[in-house]
């Protein structure tokens, strides 16, 4: 039955003949493990072809889609992680056999004549596998790829007159985004791809008139089936060594998303231009070009001209010089890949910033996967952009902490309050036990009235606790509510704290309807510690229901809209008052 | 066995290791949409009764946290319900219908003299009551479940679903 319906297909097709051409000849040079790591190299090739497939298929090339949909790829679809892990080590992988590939052809002399145009498509897929895996890099826009590609293609910016113009063209335009995506995407899926299969063809056309036409081999054995389950093994370890590095890794990784305004982030290129990126730190800035384009440079036009060494010297000389070359060069990467992993090993600025920038990873990651938060409409750069905790903190290091302190860490000399869990109940009761704690206002300068009243007090500490407890409702009046509606609340006209403030408190602070103040100068407190009292704090600190009083010297500096954003402020605030997603991990993270 | 034999034999087993590392997860992969997407129903607020006058059909967009892929929206329209009061005393005092056309999912529109519903793609028209009243479409407008809080002007929540197109039963979509 199958028989007859293969005969049928057979008659019509020939494929039976095809079939027999594309494995029934003779293997020339016998078969071996030795001719194994080509084939394999192309049939590696075919499964990232299919993977990369699957993976377009749920893949969004834009700035703002790329990360979440690759978020989506590894946390949401069946197997994804496991499909771009595959396809990310074996991609990983057929860097490795190209290369061992071109190695074997030099250290056995099959680079030469008559093999130069073997040799020349060898170097040829070797250039393109490196260009898919740079190109790669880039799609999921996160941190790592993001950063790198900038790293590499500033680099192309610094070869002497055209450097500039190819950067322009690489990237789509000065900055990097949705024009870098779509291109690096096209080259990724189409360009590169069919390119490679080009080489590998012509390739695959030149091993075979090889093998017919000349006669210099002597021992020729069958192809089928011996060399191909060699090939076809390879390609299997190639696979399961992927598959175990997926499982052993989480899969092929996925930083925070890219984000041009993040501060330090620890940008490595891939593990094969280590040594070059090594080069370039060590070298003087004068000497750049070195690293960018001379050595680079020279080694690319050395490989390529190997072939034709054998026209100027006698050909043992020349095959022991090639031999010797490329051992020089793989000598020189290999030490100065050595030396950038034991820089970076030794350097604690490093590793605190790829500490850091994991766990800016996992918070993303918490954010992502969140049904309540999700990647924002605006763009999975706004996923931390839009987070409190990442961003409000900060924002706050930046613009606040070169006086105030949080936690007890600041940036700078300390003159102004600490304001981790400022607004909390906490937060005013240590105050209202010690206000001269350098927790509150120990280190401002002119701010000694509550210190003052603190040593004429006479408050019992139960007392002092209903106060607290009082000023503490005023961190959650909501913005559209005045002094008298919120006076006329029943938990608020009944709040054991309220006569115990106004008798204490109300002398010095002004609220509304309830206190006039007048014995000295103090801020006003109505909702103290909510957005609103906070933003006009941050605003205008020197108004009169403010700190005015201060001396101009001892004001907190105003913090304008053109110095801080509305958006910036909300989550300086959102952050300061903990309002924001909080995860197990996160929470411990921070 | 031959020597031969045997190596045809690894090469096939090779192959099958490849092709089912590709097949096995990538089938999964692609068969990813058929997971349960989870999303559960609940009454939303869509108007207060004194919005809706006797007899006249009002459309209001369902409003809800949206998920497309890996994006939240936050309070997206996600469809649109008919709402129609009914005369006092009839139980229930409001009819929802969504908006969504049994036939083929198009948006159903008032048609000019208020007195049917109108599908634009196929011109399926629907009573008032959602009855169909030519062929085109297999089942009447899809009713939705409807609650009435109480209080001077009730609010109007309404059960937001999607049903299978075409069936000429109601079968909600998971």
């Amino acid at each position: 039955m199958l028989k007859s319906l293969t005969d049928w297909i057979d008659d019509r097709t020939g494929y039976r003949s095809l079939l027999a051409w594309a494995r029934d000849f003779p293997a020339p040079g016998g078969v071996g493990w030795r001719h194994a790591l080509g084939p394999a190299f192309a049939i590696v090739f075919v499964l990232e072809a299919i993977t990369g497939l699957l993976l377009m298929v749920a893949y969004s090339p834009s700035s703002s889609t790329a990360w979440g949909s690759v978020f989506h790829i590894e946390h949401a679809l069946w197997m994804g992680w496991f499909i771009r892990g595959v396809h990310y080590f074996a991609g990983q992988a057929m860097v490795i056999l190209i290369g061992l590939v071109l190695l074997q052809m030099v250290v056995t002399g099959a680079y030469r004549q008559p093999r130069e145009f073997r040799w020349w498509l060898g170097l040829g897929l070797l250039f393109l596998t490196i260009a898919l895996s740079r190109t790669g890099h880039l799609l999921p826009w996160d941190q790592e790829g993001y950063w790198s590609t900038k790293i590499e293609t500033n680099i192309v910016a610094g070869i002497p007159v055209v450097g500039p113009y190819l950067q322009r063209l690489i990237v789509g335009g000065d900055d990097y985004g949705n024009a870098t995506i779509t291109r690096f995407h096209a080259a990724h899926v189409v360009v590169l791809p069919t390119l490679l299969g080009v080489c590998l063809a012509a390739t695959i056309v030149l091993v075979r008139r090889r093998r017919t036409v000349t006669d210099e081999i002597a021992r020729t054995e069958a192809f089928w089936p011996e060399q191909a389950l060699k090939n076809l093994v390879v390609a299997v370890v190639v696979v399961v060594g992927s598959i175990i590095a997926s499982l052993a890794l989480g899969g092929a990784g996925l930083d925070a998303p890219a984000d041009p305004s993040s501060g330090e982030f620890p940008a490595r290129p891939d593990w094969y231009f280590i040594w070059l990126f090594h080069l370039l730190r060590t070298l003087p800035s004068d000497l750049r070009l070195v690293a960018t384009l001379v050595v680079p440079g020279a080694i690319v036009s050395l490989l390529f001209l190997l072939p034709l060494l054998d026209r100027l010297l006698p050909k043992k000389l020349a095959h022991g010089l090639a031999c010797a070359v490329v051992l020089a060069i793989l000598g020189g990467v290999g030490y100065l890949t050595y030396g950038s992993l034991r820089a970076d090993a030794a350097d604690a600025h490093f590793r605190e910033a790829l500490a850091e920038a994991d766990q800016t990873s996992d918070r993303a990651t918490a954010l992502a996967a969140d049904l309540e938060t999700g990647v924002p409409p605006e763009g999975s750069t706004y996923l931390l952009r839009q987070d409190p905790l990442w961003r409000g903190r900060g924002v706050l290091e930046r613009k606040c902490l070169g006086c105030h302190v949080a936690e007890g860490k600041g940036k700078g000399e300390q003159t102004a309050s600490d304001l981790a869990q400022f607004g909390s109940r906490e937060w005013i009761g240590g105050l209202l036990e010690n206000p001269s704690s350098k927790r509150y206002f120990g280190a401002t300068a002119g701010a000694g009235g509550m210190a003052e009243w603190k040593r004429a007090s006479k408050l019992k500490p139960e007392e002092l606790s209903l106060v607290a407890d009082f000023v503490a409702t005023f961190a959650v009046v909501p913005d559209d509510v005045t002094p008298d509606d919120w006076l006329s609340t029943k938990e608020i006209a009944d709040h054991p704290g309220l006569p115990l403030f106004q008798k204490e408190c109300g002398t010095c602070h002004v609220v509304d309807g309830l206190s006039e103040g007048g014995t000295r100068d103090a801020p006003e407190l109505f909702g103290w510690g909510s957005p609103r009292w906070i933003s006009r704090m941050v605003r205008k600190p020197g108004a009169a229901d403010r700190y005015g009083f201060l001396e101009p010297k001892h004001q907190m500096p105003a913090f304008p809209a053109e110095q801080l954003t509305r958006g910036d402020l909300d989550m300086v605030i959102r952050y300061l008052r903990g309002d924001y997603f909080k995860t197990a991990p996160a929470a411990k993270a921070h | 066995m031959s020597r031969r034999e045997l190596l045809v034999r690894l090469v096939w087993g090779c192959r099958a290791v490849l092709g089912l590392v590709m097949l096995v997860p990538g089938m999964a992969f692609l068969l990813s949409p058929l997971k349960k997407s989870g999303r559960g129903t609940s009454f939303d607020a869509l108007a207060r009764m004194s919005e809706l006058k006797v007899g006249e059909p009002r459309a209001f967009a369902v409003l809800k946290d949206l998920r497309d892929g890996w994006v939240k929206y936050p309070r997206e329209p996600i469809g649109s319900v008919w709402l129609i009061r009914q005369p006092d005393g009839v139980d229930p005092p409001v009819v929802a219908l969504t908006a969504e056309c049994p036939h083929l999912g198009c948006a159903v529109n008032l048609a000019a003299d208020g007195k049917s519903f109108l599908c634009p793609c196929h011109n399926s028209i629907f009573s008032l009551a959602g009855k169909p009243e030519n062929t085109v479409s297999p089942r009447p407008m899809d009713p939705l479940d409807v609650q009435i809080t109480s209080g001077p002007d009730p609010e109007i929540r309404v059960k937001f679903e999607r049903f299978r197109p075409q069936a000429d039963r109601r079968i909600p979509l998971a």
